[in-house]
């Protein structure tokens, strides 16, 4: 099978499964027994015919399946209109969602860089005392409380030694904005892809050479992405070291081995192999970090997706709770398929 | 040969000369399972992870049982509406060690005895944890032989169905269940005394506090709701490794029952993976309830749940209620490192490799 085909099998394989995680949440949201209209307006008594105006307005006299036909449709052509603040919740999707970025861009950049070395070093020194370091380093991350290490890392970093920021989230000047917005109206396709990735502040900054951007987005960012880095890069270093100590167990190495190749060469041969699993580890925990990263962001009060359809959650704000749902099961369509191709890419038995 | 692994032995002799005195021939019957369970605690507690990992889960354990008799002070009182003479004096409710009057270890903005709150907390940790993993366990086990043994129709509806589940943030839609059981949990648990009487003994805590436990109960079967995907998944994968091999093969060509081929022959041959699993996620169960009451969506205070009484912390960290997030945290710790360093020694003795390594140095005998 060739990848087209590949490809196209995929994506309908997954539209069911966008269609039935829209219609899980809004089933769940729909079956709560308030009035959302009420959780909307919030407890003052709002007068009568603003009340029957929103209902009518959000299709919520019509049976639920015309109701949810309606949320779609109008999510899919972005005239979705959140009722709490008023504007499309395309656009606060597009405002929240780099910031989101940001968020696991810097978790992984730790992750790796705490995860990777270790697990190296840990297969290299097998049953050293390093290698029990990781062991315990790996269980201890996975044992303690997501939101107490993030205090305890506020404490040290924020408290103690003044070396991050912990409010507000550095934006674009609007000079970068419009350059962005120029790349995209005159270059045809790259253009606009550029456009796409510069929404990100930190390579909005990158692009329009404005590093006082980045500067600030680093110093937001990197406490938050630390504490996530230590959270998962002792299992990542796990992980490493399992698939490394396989790659070196196997008989590609031990033919290697027999022809005489230098130690430098076969570390060299078995670090490629044992790559295609940790791919696949790293890339849906970097999915996992753009849906699920709530705690850290309501502890660093990073305004991102996850605190977003909490909130959309906690208020019964249909439109968000579509929008997110959405958002999510493209992120995770996106990065399978992402991961599947890289494994491809690393690994030239795979084929699909 | 440690003290451990001599216990260990001396209680598996013991059951099987108990067994063997019952049913005659027993013991030359399971000989080989005998040996097999011995070098599992042979390797078990051969590693100290293993070790430290049993006793902090005993002690876990323990405190889960009998803190809520061990605490001296009740949950639900307000010392400090009870001393008005204290609260001019005092700098903030929430005191470690300049407060008169006041319980050594702390207290939170209640006046009420930290150390006293977190040892009731053991008891909703580890019930919650444990009963959401076991009945997600069980769900997702018969669901993945269902959909592994039989195949076709049922077998794409349950992993498309599955699948669904997979794809959406856990924790999101634990939050989208747990509120939507919130409000009918209420309204049953105040129809039916009888059964707050019996959810509330099982928390340790007071039936009145109705409404928050409905609130326990909705994160505990909202985390339940979202807990057996994986379940599913592994389950069904090692059936259908294991279905084709010969043993099943035989078990059907001598005509045995459907029920007894799944749960005599394939449920025993998948188990050690799953142990596994469920152990470490007990350890994530835990953390997973500690994240939503911290978010919010829990128990209210007074109910002395840990991630509830971190997060009333938080609004005051760290110069006013440092000691509560250390207190609170390293109980949660203790429960998720006891059960995540079991796991991790226990996949160590179901790991062919390292058994057959150990098998060879050892001399594992049983009486006969």
């Amino acid at each position: 099978m060739g990848l087209g085909t590949y490809l196209v099998r995929r994506l309908i394989t997954f539209l069911p499964s966008v269609i039935g995680a829209l219609l899980i949440t809004y089933l769940i949201a729909y079956v709560i027994p308030t009035d959302p209209v009420r959780a909307w307006v919030g407890e003052k008594l709002m007068d009568p015919s603003t009340l029957e105006k929103l209902k009518k307005d959000y299709k919520f006299d019509a049976p639920w399946y015309e109701q949810f036909a309606f949320l779609v449709e109008k999510l899919l052509t972005g005239s979705l209109i959140d009722p709490v603040r008023g504007t499309p919740v395309v656009l606060q999707v597009a405002q929240r969602f780099p910031i989101t970025v940001e968020l696991a861009i810097f978790g992984m950049f730790f992750t790796v860089l705490i995860g990777i070395p270790l697990g190296i070093i840990a297969a290299a020194k097998k049953d050293s005392f390093i290698d029990f370091f990781v062991r315990i380093f790996a269980l201890l991350g996975s044992s303690i409380p997501a939101f107490v290490l993030y205090y305890f890392l506020i404490l040290v970093f924020y408290v103690y030694i003044r070396a991050s920021l912990l409010a507000g989230v550095p934006t674009l000047s609007p000079g970068c904005v419009a350059t962005l917005e120029n790349i995209r109206n005159t270059i045809p396709i790259l253009g606009y892809l550029i456009w796409a990735v510069g929404q990100v502040p930190l390579f909005g900054g990158i692009i329009c050479l404005d590093f006082s951007v980045v500067a600030n987005t680093v110093s937001r960012m990197w406490l938050p992405g630390l504490a996530l880095g230590l959270l998962s890069g002792g299992f990542i270093a796990r992980i490493v070291r399992n698939s490394l100590l396989d790659a070196l167990a196997s008989e590609t190495i031990l033919f290697a081995k027999a022809r005489g190749l230098t130690s430098n060469r076969i570390w060299r041969h078995a670090l490629k192999n044992a790559f295609a699993p940790i791919v696949t580890i790293l890339g849906l925990d970097f999915a996992g970090l753009l849906t699920g990263a709530i705690i850290a962001e309501t502890v660093f009060n990073i305004p991102g997706m996850g605190l977003y359809m909490y909130q959309g959650i906690t208020r019964l704000n249909f439109p968000i709770i579509i929008a997110g749902t959405f958002m999510f099961s493209i992120i995770y369509i996106v990065m399978n398929f992402l991961v599947d191709l890289i494994y491809a890419l690393i690994d030239p038995r795979v084929r699909y | 040969m440690n003290i451990f692994y001599r216990l260990g032995s001396w209680i598996v002799d013991k059951y099987a000369e108990l067994r063997d005195k019952l049913e005659p021939g027993w013991l030359a019957k399971n000989k080989s399972k005998l040996v097999e369970t011995k070098l599992s605690i042979y390797v078990f507690t051969s590693s100290k992870i293993g070790l430290t990992g049993l006793i902090l889960v005993m002690v876990t354990l323990f405190l889960a049982i009998f803190g809520p008799f061990i605490a001296w002070e009740p949950y639900n009182v307000y010392p400090i509406l009870l001393r008005p003479d204290l609260a001019g004096k005092l700098p903030h409710p929430p005191c470690w060690s300049n407060c008169e009057g006041l319980p050594w270890a702390g207290t939170d903005h209640y006046g009420r005895d930290i150390l006293s709150l977190v040892i009731r907390g053991f008891r909703i940790s580890l019930v919650m944890s444990i009963i959401i993993v076991f009945t997600s366990a069980i769900i997702g086990i018969l669901l993945g032989l269902l959909s592994g043994y039989s195949g076709g129709i049922v077998d794409e509806v349950i992993m498309r169905f599955t699948d669904m589940m997979l794809a959406f943030p856990g924790l999101i839609l634990a939050i989208a269940f747990s509120l939507t059981l919130r409000l009918s949990l209420r309204d049953f648990m105040m129809s039916n005394p009888s059964f707050t009487q019996i959810v509330a003994s099982i928390f340790a805590l007071d039936p009145t506090d109705a409404p928050n436990l409905a609130n326990l109960l909705s994160v505990f079967l909202a985390l339940i709701l979202v807990w057996w995907p994986p379940y599913a998944r592994v389950v069904r994968g090692s059936v259908l490794t294991i279905k084709e091999q010969g043993f099943i093969e035989a078990a059907k060509a001598l005509g045995l029952s459907t029920r007894k081929i799944l749960f005599r022959h394939l449920l025993p041959n998948i188990m050690s993976p799953l142990l596994v699993m469920i152990t470490f996620d007990f350890a994530t169960a835990t953390l997973s309830s500690a994240a939503l009451s911290f978010l919010g969506l829990g128990p209210q205070p007074p109910v002395p749940d840990l991630g509830l009484i971190i997060s009333q912390a938080g609004q005051y960290f760290p110069e006013r209620s440092w000691w509560i997030v250390v207190e609170a945290g390293t109980a949660l710790l203790l429960i998720s490192l006891g059960w995540n360093l079991v796991g991790d020694a226990l996949r160590d003795v179901f790991d062919p490799k390292t058994r057959r390594s150990i098998e060879l140095k050892s001399k594992i005998v049983v009486r006969e």
